[in-house]
C-alpha cells in the first residue's frame, strides 16, 4: 500500500502521533464536544446548545474590552521583555571574563524553581506590609506602594515575573546561536573598523534570524495563555483589571464549574493564538530580514 | 535507606493496584480529603475507630486548590475512588445529588439543627448528605493586651476611633486587618456588610433558592447599606488610615501574617486560627489574643454570629456495603467524646456533637466564649448561598466592590451600579 | 588575531571604570535574578513565626525542614519525581527525535500535515484540556498510576520538542546519511547510526530542559495524581489548604526541590549551550 519511504516516514512519527492523538487530541475533542453542549461539571446534562456558549463568550464585555486586550498587551511586552533582556544577556556572556560560568549558573536560576512557588514567593516580596521592596523603599526614604492593588504596578509585577522566568531561555537559545556564527564575517568587520553598534545590527542580529523567529513565535504563543503564575499573583485582579484569557477559561470550568462555557472560552483563545502565531512567523521574518 | 525500602515497598504496590488489583477488599474505607488540623482530628477518629473494627483507613489527601473541581468530577463520572469525602457547606447544593442520604445515620440527630438545614444540604428528596465534623466559622479577634473587654468596638464607627488611638499611642502600625480578596470576602467584605442589614442578594440573610429567584435573584449592589460598607472600607484604607494600603488584594494568609506579626491590632478569622494565634511557634501575640461578637453599622443593633459546618459525605455511587461501612464509621465517630475534646484542642472548632459542648465549655473559655456569643446566639447568618452558581456569584460580588473600593470615591455608587446586573446575572 | 566577536563594553570610557562598571552591571543581574530565590532559600530557613516577615528578626532554624521531612511521603515523592522526570525525559526524546528527524529530512503531504497538527496543538490552552484528561485517564484505569502520569507528561512535549528537533536537524547536513545509504545502510541505519549521533548535543540540550520542566510542572501533577504515586509539587500543593497557606513548610520543600534542579542545571548548562543551535 505505502512505498518503502512512506513507511519510513510514517513509522518515524507512529509514537509520537500516537501519544499525541491519546493525550492530546482525545482530550481536546471531549473539551470540545462539551462546548456545544449544556455540561455543568456537577450536572452533566449534555444535551447540545449548539454554540450558545461561544456567542456568550463573544457577546460578554469583559471578555472583549479587558481579557483579550491585556491578553495581548501581556503578550508583546512580554516576548519583547524577554527577548531584549536575553539578547543582551546572551551578547554579555558571549565573552570571556572572570567568572562567566558562575553568571550563566545564576541566570539560569528561574528555570530551577517551581514557578507556582516563584509566584508566591514573588507576590510576599512585593507585599505592602512584610514585602521586602517596600521596607527597602522606606529605609531609603521612599514612599511605599500597594503594588498588587493598583492595576498598572499589578500588571507591571506579572509582566516582571514571567520574564524573569522566560529570559533564561531566550539567553540560552541565543547564546547557542551566537556561539555558533561563522567567524570570517565578524573578522572582515573588524579589519574594516566597522562600529559594534554596526557590527550587532548588520552582522549579529541577521544571523541570529532564524533563531529569534522560533522563539519569537513559540514564546507568543506560550505567552497568550499564560495561567499560573497570573492566578498565582494577583487572581486577575484587582477587580478583574489584570485578568487573561486563560483565567477567563479556568473561572468558568474550574471555578464555577461550567465545563461548556470554560471550553468553549478557551477554543475561541486557542483559534486567535492559531492566526496570531502563522501572522507572527510571517511578520517576525519579514522584519528580522528587512 | 528505610524510607527508600519502603518506596519501593509502594511503588510495588501502586503497580500492582494500577494492573487491576483494586478489588473488593471491603474492610477498607478510602477517605477523601485535604489535610488540615480539623480533618486530620477527625481523620484520627476513624483511624480509632478503624483499629477497633479491623478496617484499614486509606487517607487520600487532595489539594485545595483543585479539590471541588476534582472531587465534582469524580462524583460525576461515578468512578469508585472514595467511600468518604470532605463537604463543606459552600457546595451543599452542588453534590446533594450526587450523594448518599445520611438520614439513617442515627446520632445525626445530636448534630447542630442550624448549620445542618436543608437548605443547604438536602438533596431534591429533602434528604440531608451530610454528617458534620465540626463547625466552622469566623470570629472577630483583638489584643487582649491593648483593649480591655469593655473597650472592644462594638460598632464599625467605634472601630475606627479606637482603631486611631492605638495608632496615634503608638501601639500597633494598623487598627485592623483581614482578607479581602477575591475567595476573602468573608474577613472583611461580609461580616461588616452582616452587621449593617446587608448582604449579597436581596431581601439580606435569606437563603431559600424559591424566595431568592421570587425576587429576581436581586443584588444588593445599589442599595444605600452597600454603598455605606463600600464608603466606610474606603475610607479606613483612605482617610483614617487604620487598615494597610494593600489590604483589597489580601487573601487570608497575608492578614493573618500582619495580625500574627503584632502590627494590627483586630482581625477577622476563622475560629480555628485561634491556636495558631496563641502559639508562641507561629505567632509573636501568642497569649495577647481574644475573641468577641463582631461590631455592627449604623443599620443594625442586635448582634449576629456566622455558624456553619465542615463534614463528611459518601458518594452514591458506591457498593451498598461499602456505603453502611462508612455509616457505621461517621456514626462511631459522631459519639466518639474523647477524640471531640482533642479536635476542638487541636483546632478551636467547637465538635459535631452538640451534647459535648457545655462540657467543653465548662472546661475551656475560649468554648465558652463561642458558645455563648456564637453557638447559642437566637441569630445566625449562613456563610455562602447554596445553589451551584454562587461561586460565579461571589466572584461577581468581589469583583465590583474590589473595583469600587480601589477607585475614586466619588465613582463608588456608578461602580456599584454598574456591577449590579453582572451579580443578578451571574446567579440565574 | 583580534577578537572581534566581543567588543568592548563601553569603548569611550577609561578602562579601570569600565571594569568596575562592568562588574557592578553583572552584580546586579544576577542579583536580580537570583533574588526571589535567595529569599525564599531564606524564607525556609526562618522560624514559623518569622516566614513573613522575613526581615524582621535574626532567628533561624532548621525546623521546617525537619518538620517537612518527619512526613514520610515526602521521600517517595522526591523519588517519584525523580523518577517520572527521568523517564518522561527518555521517552519524550525518543519519540520527538524521529518525528523532528522526519519534519526535516523529507518534504510531501504527510510532513506538511503533521506539521500543521503539531503547530495546532501547540496553541490549544492546557486549561481546555486538562479536566478532559482527568476524565480519559479516570476512564481508561490509569488515574493515579505511573502510567496515567508519563504518558500525558510525554505527551505535552510532543509539539514543542518536534518543533525544536526539526530546527537541529535542519542544521546538520544530510549528505553523510546520503553517503551511509549508498554505502548500504538502511534508512532506519542513517538515521540511527549517522543523524542521531550528530544531532546528540541537542538532544543532550532538550534532555536537560525537559528534566527541568517535568520537575517543576504544577498543574498537569495536580490534576492526575491522587496518593498512590504523589508528586514533590503535589506534596507542595497540598500545603495549600482552606485554612491557609502552611507557608514555611512549602518553602522548605520547594528549597529541597531546587537541589536536584541546581545539580541537573549546573552540570548539564554546558550541553544545553551546546546542543540549543538551531
Amino acid at each position: 500500500m505505502f512505498g518503502e519511504q512512506q513507511r519510513f516516514v510514517l513509522l518515524l512519527i507512529a509514537p509520537a502521533a500516537l501519544l499525541l492523538l491519546l493525550f492530546q487530541v482525545v482530550p481536546i475533542v471531549i473539551g470540545a464536544n462539551a462546548s456545544f453542549r449544556d455540561w455543568a461539571l456537577y450536572n452533566p446534562k449534555k444535551t447540545w446548545i449548539g454554540f450558545d456558549h461561544y456567542a456568550a463568550v463573544i457577546s460578554d464585555p469583559a471578555f472583549l474590552y479587558v481579557v483579550l486586550p491585556n491578553t495581548f498587551l501581556f503578550m508583546v511586552l512580554s516576548v519583547a521583555g524577554a527577548l531584549v533582556a536575553g539578547l543582551m544577556l546572551a551578547l554579555l556572556l558571549n565573552r570571556p571574563f572572570r567568572g562567566q560560568k558562575l553568571v550563566q549558573t545564576i541566570l539560569l536560576v528561574p528555570l530551577m524553581v517551581a514557578p507556582v512557588v516563584a509566584a508566591i514567593m514573588i507576590r510576599w516580596i512585593f507585599n505592602d506590609q512584610f514585602g521586602i521592596v517596600n521596607v527597602v523603599l522606606e529605609a531609603i526614604g521612599l514612599e511605599g506602594q500597594p503594588w498588587l492593588v493598583q492595576r498598572w504596578s499589578a500588571f507591571g509585577i506579572i509582566l516582571l515575573t514571567d520574564i524573569w522566568l522566560w529570559t533564561p531561555w531566550f539567553t540560552l537559545l541565543l547564546l547557542a546561536g551566537l556561539q555558533s556564527l561563522p567567524k570570517e564575517p565578524f573578522e572582515a568587520a573588524a579589519i574594516d573598523g566597522t562600529t559594534t553598534w554596526r557590527v550587532f545590527r548588520f552582522l549579529t542580529l541577521p544571523m541570529l534570524r532564524p533563531v529569534i523567529v522560533v522563539c519569537v513565535v513559540i514564546r507568543a504563543i506560550d505567552a497568550f495563555r499564560t495561567f499560573d503564575i497570573v492566578w498565582t499573583l494577583t487572581g486577575g485582579g484587582p477587580g478583574r483589571s489584570t485578568e487573561l484569557f486563560s483565567l477567563y477559561a479556568y473561572v468558568h470550568a474550574f471555578l464555577n464549574l461550567d465545563l461548556g462555557r470554560g471550553s468553549a472560552a478557551a477554543i475561541i483563545g486557542g483559534l486567535i493564538i492559531l492566526v496570531i502565531g502563522v501572522v507572527l512567523y510571517r511578520l517576525v521574518d519579514r522584519i528580522a530580514k528587512a | 535507606m528505610q524510607g527508600l525500602a519502603r518506596w519501593f515497598v509502594a511503588a510495588t504496590a501502586a503497580l500492582v493496584a494500577a494492573t487491576g488489583g483494586a478489588a473488593a477488599q471491603v474492610k477498607e474505607l478510602r477517605v477523601g480529603y485535604q489535610p488540615s488540623p480539623i480533618q486530620d482530628a477527625s481523620i484520627a477518629m476513624f483511624e480509632a475507630w478503624g483499629a477497633k473494627n479491623g478496617v484499614k483507613i486509606v487517607k487520600v489527601p487532595n489539594s485545595y486548590g483543585v479539590y471541588v473541581e476534582k472531587m465534582t468530577a469524580s462524583l460525576t463520572s461515578n468512578s469508585d475512588q472514595y467511600d468518604v469525602i470532605w463537604h463543606n457547606d459552600d457546595w451543599g447544593q452542588t453534590w446533594a445529588h450526587l450523594l448518599e442520604p445520611t438520614d439513617d445515620v442515627a446520632a445525626n440527630k445530636f448534630a447542630d439543627k442550624w448549620s445542618m438545614a436543608p437548605v443547604v444540604f438536602a438533596n431534591a428528596q429533602g434528604q440531608n448528605t451530610v454528617v458534620p465534623m465540626g463547625q466552622t466559622f469566623s470570629v472577630f479577634f483583638y489584643r487582649s493586651d491593648l483593649v480591655k473587654p469593655e473597650e472592644v468596638p462594638k460598632t464599625l464607627a467605634e472601630l475606627v476611633t479606637a482603631s486611631k488611638k492605638l495608632q496615634a499611642d503608638g501601639k500597633v502600625k494598623f487598627g485592623y486587618v483581614g482578607g479581602m480578596s477575591m475567595n476573602n470576602s468573608w474577613f472583611s467584605w461580609f461580616w461588616s456588610m452582616w452587621g449593617n442589614n446587608c448582604d449579597v442578594l436581596l431581601p439580606p440573610y435569606e437563603r431559600d433558592n424559591a424566595k431568592l429567584a421570587a425576587a429576581g435573584w436581586k443584588s444588593s449592589m445599589t442599595e444605600p447599606c452597600m454603598q455605606q460598607t463600600v464608603e466606610y472600607w474606603w475610607d479606613a484604607i483612605n482617610t483614617h488610615k487604620i487598615v494597610p494600603r494593600g489590604m483589597p488584594a489580601y487573601d487570608r494568609n497575608e492578614a493573618n501574617a500582619v495580625f500574627m506579626s503584632g502590627d494590627a491590632a483586630f482581625t477577622v478569622a476563622d475560629s480555628l486560627w485561634w491556636g495558631t494565634f496563641n502559639d508562641p511557634a507561629k505567632s509573636k501575640i501568642a497569649g495577647k489574643v481574644a475573641a468577641t461578637r463582631f461590631p455592627l453599622g449604623p443599620d443594625r443593633a442586635r448582634p449576629f454570629a456566622w455558624d456553619d459546618i465542615w463534614g463528611w459525605a459518601i458518594p452514591k455511587s458506591i457498593a451498598p456495603e461499602r456505603k453502611k461501612l462508612a455509616k457505621e464509621m461517621l456514626e462511631a465517630m459522631m459519639l466518639d467524646k474523647e477524640g471531640q475534646k482533642k479536635l476542638f484542642k487541636a483546632t478551636g472548632a467547637p465538635p459535631p456533637n452538640t451534647e459535648f459542648w457545655a462540657e467543653i465549655a465548662a472546661e475551656d473559655s475560649f468554648m465558652k466564649l463561642l458558645k455563648e456569643s456564637v453557638l447559642d446566639s437566637p441569630d445566625k447568618v449562613r456563610g455562602a448561598y447554596y445553589f451551584p452558581q454562587w461561586p460565579a456569584v461571589h466572584k461577581a460580588f468581589n469583583d465590583t466592590v474590589t473595583r469600587a473600593v480601589t477607585g475614586k470615591r466619588e465613582d463608588i455608587a456608578k461602580v456599584l451600579a454598574e456591577g449590579a446586573p453582572l451579580v443578578s446575572k451571574a446567579a440565574q | 588575531m583580534p577578537i572581534v566577536t566581543r567588543p568592548d563594553f563601553l569603548p569611550g570610557l577609561p578602562k579601570w571604570s569600565r571594569k568596575t562598571l562592568f562588574a557592578l552591571a553583572l552584580l546586579g543581574i544576577c542579583f536580580a535574578f537570583a533574588f526571589p530565590v535567595l529569599w525564599l532559600i531564606l524564607t525556609s530557613l526562618r522560624p514559623e513565626s518569622g516566614v513573613y516577615y522575613v526581615h524582621r528578626g535574626t532567628e533561624f532554624t532548621l525546623s521546617s525542614f525537619a518538620e517537612v521531612l518527619s512526613d514520610e511521603r515526602i521521600v517517595g515523592a522526591f523519588l517519584n519525581s525523580a523518577l517520572i522526570s527521568t523517564l518522561a525525559t527518555v521517552f519524550s526524546l525518543l519519540v520527538t527525535v524521529s518525528s523532528g528527524y522526519m519534519l526535516s529530512r523529507f518534504t510531501g503531504p504527510a510532513p506538511r500535515i503533521w506539521f500543521g497538527t503539531i503547530y495546532v496543538f501547540r496553541c490549544v490552552p492546557y486549561i481546555s484540556w486538562v479536566l478532559p484528561l482527568y476524565f480519559v485517564t479516570q476512564s481508561w484505569g490509569i488515574y493515579d498510576t505511573y502510567t496515567g502520569l508519563l504518558l500525558p507528561h510525554i505527551a505535552v512535549h510532543i509539539c514543542f520538542f518536534s518543533w525544536l528537533m526539526k530546527g537541529f536537524f535542519d542544521g546538520i547536513d544530510p549528505s553523510m546519511e546520503y553517503a551511509a545509504m549508498i554505502d548500504g545502510c538502511t534508512r532506519w541505519g542513517a538515521f540511527i547510526r549517522v543523524a542521531v549521533p550528530s544531532a546528540l548535543p541537542a538532544i543532550s540540550a532538550l534532555a536537560v530542559l525537559c528534566w527541568l520542566f517535568t520537575w517543576n510542572e504544577f498543574l498537569f501533577a495536580l490534576i492526575l495524581t491522587g496518593n498512590r504515586v504523589p508528586m514533590i509539587t503535589v506534596v507542595m500543593a497540598q500545603f495549600v489548604t482552606e485554612m491557609g497557606l502552611r507557608w514555611n513548610l512549602m518553602a522548605a520543600t520547594a528549597v529541597m526541590a531546587l537541589v536536584p534542579a541546581f545539580l541537573i542545571a549546573l552540570f548539564g548548562q554546558k550541553y544545553v549551550i551546546r546542543g540549543l543551535r538551531i
